[in-house]
């Protein structure tokens, strides 16, 4: 199974060039059942990203441009009058057939059209007229923020912002990459090449997988003490909140089972961290000349590791 | 078993008979013997190991587990092994570092150890089993409180019809005194004491007794509480003046100093131990009645130089004339020779008391007597606190040891790499707060070249034994071992004799 991650990974390297950390970070949050946040400017390659994943996975891919007039029936569906039969008839929306949402720009949806969208995501099932329909599965949602130009846009709030798994950024490439895209763009279109290497049945066998990776109590405690010492910062309003404890040890999970183990360990956990929790913490209104990011280090350096707590349980300090 | 008891009636009538007909010393010394033969078995209790004890109170008794011939058998086991006595070895992770022969070393490039004799590992072993084979320590206690009570029954019937006992205990107790005096004697003429100091220098001597009871009671916490009351009871006596008799003191001191002793094993061996003392003191009288003349007046000397000290430190400042001093001494010097050989101490006991009457406020006598006592708790304790030290620290280490040749391959993963951890730790090449497999960085540079691959290798095994559900193989645990000797081997070298305690002493925290 693994061997088939490496090749998703691969293959998507193909078209987005030198974001193996970003493209790995992706696979992963699909793995542990949850959403990507793509925090980004424009023309990065997101939409690539995601065309290019739902190819290789095998998955069905579905866009939804977000703008002011989306309305929550274009994404759930809706029920119309069928005047041949006489009765309602039930027409899907764009949640309905798809495994993988790329929502573009959703801070320019209407708030009542993101929390239709963010109510799908977590409870993976749409009510349509007192009917309920089974979403997908896998289904992941890759939602973009612009952060520029953001006149006009209404900001997730909080609340909602914590049931993204991650908050990721594609960022520019460098040189080098930035070398290879042109190059490949010359002759022909690189999306051509991307194969399927997976079936998305494989997917859910690796997401149950996943699902059933050792988590020893140490890891459990290290977890928990980045989360309350992140709630005891002097400079952060509003803490990681348990349900961010809880995604984290999930992505930890899904990281240890990228990487080839059944168990997961310190470094996971840190490899993660910052991206699972950066947009879950506020900081207070005084100090924002701290970032968040530096925070979130200061947390990762000052939290004893469980390496060292399991040595030297039962032992003095040194 | 009735017989016995008929024949011991005989044999206590006719001793009797023999103590009416006849009464000297040998016949009372006859008679006492013959009262005490029931108490013998518990007697014999007090003195006997564990495991006898322990036949003693089931009432069976069994053959030592190795008999002479056994002991051949493992030695010529050993001996088939290669491990020759007293031969050496390749260093193994977990062995006591103080075995290790540095010089031969050096010029193997390689670390060996110095094998102890296979006897030597018989009888530790011996130990071990006769130690656990005693189920609870409390069902001791009935036979040694017997053998105790038995002891003590004992000498109070000796001193109380032996007259010669009461002698040599005090010859003892005074040559104690003697010889303790002139070794303050030489002390003062090699280091003389500037007069203004001498509070100063007594401080320091009691700071000194302090800190070697503290070192034993540290021990056991408890031994905490018996301490304070031998502090308390000492200054209520010596600030407020008013001294105890004799013999309640004795027994409260006594009873304190047998409760700070560390183990049941050593308050067993007491009662041999007083036994000793007094078969002791009992030869001294019969043989070397009275005090060596020599001894006496260095400890007469620095009588009157202590009681000059005591008064210019109790700032009474009953400043004796020279005059006086003088007379004093020349007193003591007639009285001296004018002791017979053969006389009995108590003499000579009563002309100290009453020069002592002269010249010293009574207080300063206290003291003398609790400096002296804390000396000599100083002096038995010092000896003990390093054994017990070095005994937890085998035990330790060869617990730690036990835990790398375990059967389940990450304990033992676990624990091999605890110990490079505390290399590390104790050399200054910690790294902090960082995941061991990111340490390669930190590591200092005077390791081998590839150590930092190898450490991250360990690091990932040690992340693998740590958090995962399944089982190591077995090349993993030689792949720690390997890396424990070369992290040895490199830090050891480096680090001062400071540090090489502190290592000791981690090595033996560490479980």
């Amino acid at each position: 199974m693994q061997a088939q991650l490496d090749q998703v990974v691969h293959e998507v390297e193909k078209v987005i060039v030198g974001k193996r950390s970003v493209i790995e970070k992706i696979l992963m949050t699909l793995l542990a059942q949850g959403h990507v946040l793509l925090d980004d400017v424009p023309g990065v390659g997101k939409t690539t990203l995601a065309v290019a994943l739902s190819r290789t996975v095998g998955m069905a891919f579905q866009r939804v441009q977000f703008t002011p007039d989306v309305l929550p029936s274009d994404l759930v569906g809706f029920t119309m009058y069928d005047r041949n039969s006489g009765d309602f008839v039930y027409r899907p929306g764009v949640l309905a057939g798809a495994n993988l949402l790329l929502g573009d720009e959703i801070n320019r949806a209407t708030s009542k059209t993101q929390s239709a969208l963010l109510e799908a995501m977590e409870e993976r099932q749409i009510t349509v007229d007192g009917k309920t329909y089974r979403l997908q599965n896998p289904f992941i949602v890759i939602a973009t923020e612009n952060s520029v130009g953001t006149t006009g846009t209404q900001f997730l709030p909080y609340a909602q912002l914590d049931r993204f798994l991650v908050r990721l950024s594609l960022g520019y490439p460098d040189y080098e990459a930035q070398m290879t895209i042109l190059r490949d763009r010359q002759q022909g279109n690189p999306m051509e090449e991307v194969r399927r290497v997976m079936e998305k049945e494989e997917l859910s066998v690796a997401q149950q997988e996943t699902g059933m990776v050792t988590m020893k109590d140490t890891i459990l405690d290290y977890i928990t003490r980045l989360a309350m010492a992140s709630r005891e910062h002097v400079a952060v309003e509003v803490g990681i909140s348990p349900r961010g404890a809880l995604f984290l040890a999930r992505m930890a999970k899904a990281r240890a089972y990228l990487e080839g183990r059944d168990y997961v360990t310190g470094e996971d956990v840190q490899a993660v961290f910052v991206d699972v929790c950066a947009h879950r913490v506020l900081l207070r209104q005084n100090v924002q000349e701290a970032g968040v990011l530096q925070v979130l280090h200061e947390l990762l350096k000052k939290v004893e590791n469980p390496d060292r707590r399991h040595l030297f349980q039962g032992m003095k300090k040194v | 078993m009735k017989k016995r008891w008929i024949g011991y009636a005989v044999w206590l009538l006719l001793s009797a008979c023999l103590y009416f007909f006849e009464n000297n010393t040998g016949t009372r010394v006859i008679l006492i013997c013959s009262l005490l033969f029931p108490l013998i078995p518990y007697f014999r209790a007090a003195f006997f190991s564990d495991r006898k004890l322990a036949a003693l109170r089931t009432g069976k008794f069994t053959r030592p587990v190795h008999s002479s011939r056994q002991k051949k058998r493992i030695s010529d086991f050993h001996r088939l092994e290669g491990d020759e006595p007293g031969d050496l070895r390749l260093y193994q992770p977990g062995d006591p570092v103080r075995r290790i022969h540095w010089k031969l070393s050096a010029k193997k490039d390689e670390l060996l150890i110095r094998e102890p004799a296979p006897d030597q590992e018989i009888q530790e072993a011996e130990q071990d089993a006769a130690a656990e084979s005693l189920p609870c320590k409390t069902s001791c206690r009935g036979p040694l409180l017997w053998g105790a009570v038995c002891v003590i029954v004992l000498c109070v019937l000796l001193f109380l019809l032996i007259p010669e006992a009461i002698w040599g205990a005090q010859a003892l107790c005074n040559r104690i005194f003697a010889a303790s005096e002139a070794a303050n004697a030489y002390a003062y003429a090699y280091f003389p004491v500037p007069e203004g100091q001498s509070v100063t220098l007594a401080l320091a001597l009691i700071a000194a007794g302090v800190l070697a009871l503290l070192s034993v009671m540290v021990l056991r916490r408890c031994r905490f509480i018996a301490f304070v009351l031998l502090t308390a009871i000492t200054l209520f006596q010596v600030y407020f003046g008013l001294p105890l008799p004799g013999w309640i003191d004795i027994l409260l001191y006594g009873a304190l100093a047998l409760w700070i002793l560390p183990f049941p094993a050593d308050r067993r061996a007491i009662p041999g131990f007083i036994g000793f003392v007094l078969l002791v003191a009992l030869l001294v009288a019969l043989f070397f009645p009275g005090v060596d003349p020599g001894t006496e007046a260095v400890s007469e000397r620095v009588r009157d130089q202590l009681s000059r000290m005591a008064q210019q430190w109790s700032g009474t400042a009953q400043e004796l004339p020279e005059g006086e001093t003088e007379t004093r001494h020349v007193h003591t010097q007639s009285l001296l020779p004018g002791l017979r050989e053969g006389q009995t101490d108590r003499e000579y006991r009563l002309v100290t008391v009453e020069e002592e009457q002269i010249s010293i406020p009574r207080f300063i006598n206290w003291v003398k007597t609790v400096l002296l006592f804390l000396l000599v708790a100083a002096l038995v304790a010092l000896p003990f606190t390093p054994f017990l030290l070095l005994n937890a620290r085998r035990k330790k280490a060869e617990e730690a040891r036990r835990a790398f040749a375990s059967e389940n391959v990450s304990e033992a993963v676990c624990a091999i790499f605890r110990q490079v951890i505390l290399w590390l730790n104790e050399t200054g090449h910690d790294a902090g707060n960082l995941l061991y497999r990111d340490w390669t960085e930190q590591l200092p540079c005077a390791m081998p070249p590839g150590y930092a691959v190898r450490f991250r290798a360990c690091a990932e095994d040690f992340e693998e034994a740590t958090y995962s559900a399944h089982d190591l193989p077995e090349e993993k645990r030689q792949r720690a071992l390997d890396l424990l000797k070369e992290t040895e081997k490199a830090l050891y070298p480096a680090v001062d004799w400071k540090q090489r305690l502190r290592i000791r002493y981690w090595v033996c925290l560490c479980e």
